[in-house]
């Protein structure tokens, strides 16, 4: 019988080890054909041409113009601008422009290399500043702007600004990052039964149907979409699946054979989506006492040609960007700019990240003017339960970062450390706090995913049917775990298979840390339910999603809760540096999460280890340039992830604070791990170098600029 | 496209292979799978012929002459040069840190000379040694200095009948040594910067005393006309002419990113290394 508390070994992690399981790229079908796209190479421009060579028998090249008359062009993802194939002109580099299918790859490489493509090429924008500037013309109707936002809680940020002893002001930005899942963007199209069905590695199989389907003039149900095993996604395949599964469904409109389209790394490197870059820009009033007034915050996210799904990262990233702390006033303008650079999306985080990281690098920065300890500085301003957030919600839950803060600590001996490591003297070491909120903003899980999820029962066994999706963050286990924990039966007796949408109801998307507290909950629910039918030989119930009482919100202007519930964390890391050659050795990682409850303590462990060096990756050394809206890195060895011999154990801990709506307590996590070691890192590095960091990613060559 | 590829059993038949088709050596594979890779299920397409060369047994030996000298095969790995007690510290500690346990035991030292990247790490230390190279054709053997055979990014004195079949590591001594690697992480990593250095002292007074730059031109960076103003100098000496000695080894950098990181860096490296030989410390090691 399998118990809550047990610790269990991954349900996929033998086949995934040994090599069994079997991804994308190793499926195959009689007669199938695969596919190769053909991009823009400019950033901005028209297309004069488009000249083909005559194709070889048995090979194809669709583009905009075979869309049929009843399809639109647009891949309908949260907005729907992104189009299917860039036709007259290209928004970025990478943009499809159309789709080679036939037999040989290599034969779909050479008439690709052989395809004349001339542009008239218009002064392209790349950053945020190019954007502000609204560089070689407005991008969008009149302006670079995709869209913006402003929260504001307190008094007049700008009359109390005015007053104020002094004001600081200060720009904190991030670069792009990117995914680097193991498994490279992957989709199959072909026809089962009459119908046009996608295999896909993806997060969302109903966002794929969703989006694809207007291009056929179709409903998204008379699509089938079933994930294959998904080898890591990081948000990189919440919406960009559909970038590969439009053109395929195009082509197989026309062809009516099995289609297959695998990235190769480079590919997937330099064409698919990004974490956004961020400029933050505070002024924050102090009193002659140094304590804060107040402070204005701009926050400018980089969306790149398409809006996408950026507006709801802009507004995470917005209602995140006062950090976990309460000062007595705040406002902030979110722009989410447009750019002529691939379109940023999705990843771990989910905007949040970058403006907490921005927060605690200018408390730290303001507590260091001052002559204070960051962490004593900013903990007199932890957000407590009841306190009035920027949206002007209210904190629901109990806060246990004061608890947070003193479990890590005392294990990382912070005090002592903190006061011994002078500035400059080589060594040095910082914390950070941050918090995420769980599943979708505001009342989004109840007015646009109402999630359902199904149980059935067949003699002594049970099967979950639900839409979300194993990508190795352990979540198949997770689920099966609580159901078996529920009837009180083993593990082995509950399947639960990669989701097909003709066979699962739709229980939303695979994001937004939402699977074990949402679909986790209906999970519990659907068992509970179960319970009193154990005696039957065959039972189905079917739960959905009930909003829980008292948290009022305001999509129309942003107010209200904007979450259900947060997950809080703490991390310090320690570090040692180079004098030599500013090499940073991490010689010590402490962390404290508040997740509710863990559902299983092995993969909650493997989630923070994972969370903690991918944040650490991006403030240390995952550098990806943009120029002229070419990215430079596009390999493993140009764009550096961390690997395990970077950063040494990880020393962790939870604590216990049981979630009410959240199964057994749990609550959204997998985010969460991500949103701070970066902070704790650059205060430790800026403490060991005597130097000021305003910007990351900082590897060696960046960190001598700042000596 | 589509070149011819052999595979050759002894040394003798590639260079006969090389000879009659004038294919390339393919050792390792680790360089030219990557540079001429195609994608996702094509396979590499090579722009001439190949002969691997892999099996070839009798070139991946480590040996010592009578005199000192060792001659490491050209198909000796990374993994066993490491190991290797006979091989000199220097070439032991970049040799350590090439790529991750498997690119150790592919990658081949022939192969890291005949790519001449600037970034590649073995012929950095092995420049600073003197390590000549051994080409073999059907015509016998020449051998020439290593800083002489890599011309340039890429680029070397190769003939299109030669194989590379040894380097060979004169005999050397040192009372310091000195080796850094900075990747661009902890591990698999290429290199942003390396330096290498020692310092042999006689009678008080500096006997011997050379440097090796990596990543930081088009090929590894000697100055002997800056090496030389170190020599013949005794400690007070020496540390009255450091700063001009720097100056001098920063003169012949080259860098073509990241130049201030890596000259100031590329100082400070040999700043550290010089004052510390200078207090005569127990450890023949500087780190
Ligand atoms: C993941 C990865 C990590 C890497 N990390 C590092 C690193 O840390 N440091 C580093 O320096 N390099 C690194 N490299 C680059 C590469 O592994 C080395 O340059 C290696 O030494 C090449 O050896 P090889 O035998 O594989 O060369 P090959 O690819 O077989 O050949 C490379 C070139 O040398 C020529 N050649 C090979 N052998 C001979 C010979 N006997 N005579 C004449 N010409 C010859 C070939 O014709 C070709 O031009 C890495 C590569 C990869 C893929």
């Amino acid at each position: 019988m399998t118990r809550i508390d047990d610790r269990i070994q991954r349900v996929d992690a033998v086949e995934k080890a040994s090599g069994e399981a079997r991804y994308l790229c190793d499926l195959s079908f009689d007669d199938m054909l695969y596919a190769r796209f053909v991009r823009s190479a400019v950033a901005r421009g028209k297309i004069v041409s488009i000249d083909v060579p005559p194709l070889p028998e048995g090979y194809y090249f669709f583009t905009a113009d075979d869309i049929p008359p009843e399809g639109k062009n647009s891949l309908v993802m949260i907005a729907g601008d992104w189009r299917c194939f860039a036709s007259g002109d290209v928004r970025y580099v990478g943009e499809t422009i159309g789709i080679l299918c036939g037999r040989s790859r290599a034969v779909l490489k050479a008439i690709e290399e052989s395809i004349k493509i001339t542009y008239e090429e218009q002064e392209a924008a790349i950053t945020i500043d190019d954007a502000l500037a609204v560089k070689g013309g407005p991008i969008l109707e009149k302006d670079d702007i995709h869209c913006s936002l402003v929260s504001e809680k307190g008094g007049d940020v700008d009359e109390i600004l005015s007053r104020a002893d002094r004001v600081i002001e200060e720009t904190v930005e991030t670069g792009f990052q990117e995914h680097v899942h193991l498994e490279t963007n992957a989709a199959l199209c072909t026809i089962e039964d009459g119908k046009y069905t996608f295999y896909i590695s993806c997060q969302c199989p109903f966002y794929v149907r969703k989006s694809v389907a207007g291009l056929l003039g179709l409903r998204p149900e008379d699509i089938r979409v079933r994930q294959t095993t998904t080898g890591g996604a990081f948000g990189g395949k919440e919406h960009f699946p559909d970038v590969l599964a439009g053109p395929l469904l195009v082509a197989e409109y026309h062809l009516k054979k099995p289609v297959k389209l695998v990235f190769d790394r480079e590919e997937d490197m330099l064409y698919s989506v990004k974490r956004h870059p961020s400029k933050v820009v505070f002024r924050t009033g102090l009193d002659s006492d140094g304590k804060i007034l107040a402070s204005d915050i701009n926050v400018y996210y980089n969306c790149g040609a398409y809006l996408s799904s950026s507006y709801v990262v802009l507004q995470r990233g917005v209602f995140h960007a006062n950090g976990v702390y309460n000062f007595p006033a705040t406002r902030i303008h979110g722009y989410g700019m447009a750019t002529n650079t691939f379109p940023s999306d999705a990843f771990r985080g989910f905007g949040a990240p970058q403006t907490l990281f921005a927060i605690e690098t200018h408390l730290n920065h303001i507590a260091r003017e001052l002559g204070a300890d960051p962490v004593e500085y900013k903990k007199q301003y932890f957000l407590k339960q009841g306190d009035e957030t920027v949206t002007q919600g209210h904190i629901v839950e109990k806060v246990v970062l004061n608890e947070m803060l003193d479990q890590v600590a005392s294990k990382s001996d912070y005090w002592r450390k903190a006061a011994e490591y002078t500035p400059g003297c080589g060594k040095g070491i910082g914390m950070s706090f941050y918090n995420h909120g769980g599943a979708f903003t505001g009342n989004g899980e109840q007015a646009i995913i109402k999630a359902h999820l199904r149980l059935v029962k067949d003699g002594d066994s049970f099967t979950i049917l639900c839409g979300q999706t194993e990508m190795g963050q352990g979540f198949r286990t997770i689920l099966r775990k609580i159901v078996a924990s529920v009837l009180e039966t083993d593990m082995d007796k509950v399947a639960y298979d990669n989701p097909d949408t003709d066979c699962v109801p739709d229980s939303g998307p695979t994001a937004a840390s939402r699977s074990t507290m949402i679909v986790g909950r209906l999970a519990e629910q659907a068992a509970m339910q179960m319970k009193d039918h154990l005696n039957e030989e065959h039972w189905e119930v079917e739960t959905e999603y009930e909003h829980p009482e008292g948290h009022p919100w305001d999509q129309s202007t942003f107010k209200g809760d904007a979450y259900l519930g947060y997950g809080w964390g703490c991390c310090c890391v320690e570090v040692e540096a180079d004098r030599l050659t500013n090499e940073i050795r991490v010689t010590g990682i402490w962390s404290s999460h508040d997740i509710g409850k863990a559902i299983d303590e092995l993969i909650v462990h493997g989630q923070v280890n994972g969370g903690i060096i991918q944040s650490l990756g991006y403030a240390a050394m995952e550098k990806m340039e943009n120029r002229n809206g070419h990215f430079r890195q596009s390999s493993m060895s140009d764009y550096v992830i961390p690997t395990s011999m970077d950063f040494p154990r990880q020393e962790w801990g939870l604590v216990d604070n049981p979630y009410e709506w959240g199964p057994f307590g749990a609550k959204g996590m997998g985010e969460l791990v991500f949103n701070g070691a970066d902070a704790a890192y650059t205060d430790a590095v800026e403490r060991a170098m005597g130097i000021k960091i305003n910007r990351i990613p900082v590897p060696v060559e960046d960190l001598e600029g700042l000596r | 496209m589509v070149e011819r590829c052999y595979v050759a059993a002894s040394l003798d038949e590639a260079l006969k292979i090389r000879k009659e088709t004038g294919a390339h050596v393919l050792a390792g594979g680790t360089d030219l799978m990557v540079q001429f890779r195609q994608g996702t299920g094509i396979s590499p397409v090579f722009p001439f012929p190949v002969v691997i060369i892999s099996s070839v047994r009798e070139l991946d030996d480590i040996t010592a002459g009578d005199d000192g000298t060792v001659t490491i095969g050209a198909l000796a790995v990374p993994a066993r040069i490491a190991e290797s007690q006979l091989v000199p510290y220097p070439v032991r500690a970049a040799a350590a840190r090439m790529g991750a346990p498997a690119l150790r035991n592919s990658a081949t030292i022939g192969g890291n000379i005949g790519n001449a990247s600037p970034k590649g790490d073995l012929p950095q230390p092995l420049i600073m040694l003197d390590a000549r190279v051994v080409l073999t054709s059907l015509d016998g053997e020449r051998e020439m200095l290593l800083d002489d055979f890599i011309l340039g990014s890429k680029k070397t004195a190769l003939r299109d009948d030669e194989i590379i079949s040894a380097v060979r590591i004169p005999p050397v001594s040192w009372s310091y040594v000195f080796y850094r690697k900075i990747g661009t992480r902890r591990a698999n990593a290429i290199s942003k910067l390396s330096l290498s250095a020692l310092m042999r002292f006689e009678d008080g007074r500096i006997a011997d005393f050379r440097a090796a730059s990596g990543a930081s031109g088009p090929k590894v960076i000697r100055s002997r006309e800056a090496e030389n103003m170190l020599k013949g100098l005794d400690d007070a000496e020496a540390r009255a002419e450091l700063p001009a000695f720097l100056d001098a080894w920063n003169e012949a950098l080259s860098p073509h990113a990241m130049p201030q990181y890596r000259r100031n860096t590329t100082r400070r490296m040999l700043e550290h290394f010089i004052t510390s030989a200078l207090e005569h410390p127990q450890s023949e090691i500087i780190v």
